[in-house]
């Protein structure tokens, strides 16, 4: 009977201190992103997608970081490489996580747009 | 109290202690995942940019064909493909230049 309640009570620490690890790792995550430059948000990405900035504009044939030339670009990549078409799936694949990465890289410079602007307005 | 206590600090260990190994999985972590598409997420799609350097492996995906194609499924594969990715209609010159290097490098695996 004790061991029972020995046993479910360290399930219940247990618990609670994963679950206070996972949220101090998702706090200390976001703090580093609000603390970062766009920079170093940059190179993060390229780094955990394993695509450059670089390779992901090469890919797409991308002159200027526009949303319209990324989806315009993406599109006829993507349908021109698809499986029913006689495309490879590899290439398709690439054309994807190309304009995944710039998706993201867009998403970073709207961000640090934002966030300067906060900061003049302070 | 004491038998609580000490409970606590080793579940905040061990959670260390995994974190930790975490992180030195990671990179072959990342490099297996690279290697297969998961279905499970975003359509099954290949991860991560083409290789530093192309090899025979990547080559053959890129053109769609065994790694053991002969020479003729080698050239169709290539043409079918520049066919569909030519720069003058539109195709990107970089996956071009990445179907070409492909073939080059199949054929050149293929007279060794």
């Amino acid at each position: 009977m004790k061991v029972t309640i020995i046993v479910m009570g360290v399930q219940v620490v247990g618990r609670a201190f994963a679950r206070a690890l996972q949220q101090e790792f998702a706090a200390s995550q976001a703090a580093a992103r609000a603390r970062s430059t766009g920079g170093q948000q940059s190179a993060a990405a390229s780094s955990i997608t394993g695509m450059s900035l670089q390779e992901a504009q090469q890919i797409l044939n991308i002159t200027t970081l526009t949303p319209e030339e990324i989806q315009k670009n993406y599109e006829h990549l993507f349908k021109v490489n698809d499986k029913s078409v006689g495309g490879s799936f590899y290439l398709q694949s690439k054309v994807v996580r190309a304009k995944e990465r710039l998706d993201e890289e867009l998403r970073i410079q709207s961000e640090q747009t934002q966030k300067s602007q906060q900061n003049t307005e302070t | 109290g004491k038998f609580i206590f000490s409970l606590c600090i080793c579940n905040f260990l061990v959670g260390r202690y995994a974190m930790q190994a975490l992180k030195q999985v990671e990179p072959q972590m990342k490099q297996a995942l690279k290697s297969f598409p998961t279905t499970a997420f975003g359509g099954g799609y290949y991860r991560g940019g083409f290789e530093p350097k192309m090899n025979k492996r990547e080559a053959s995906l890129v053109l769609g064909i065994s790694p053991t194609a002969n020479k003729n499924k080698i050239r169709e594969a290539h043409r079918k493909l520049m066919i569909l990715n030519h720069p003058d209609r539109g195709g990107s010159p970089y996956l071009a230049a990445k179907i070409n290097e492909a073939k080059d490098l199949m054929d050149d695996q293929m007279k060794k």
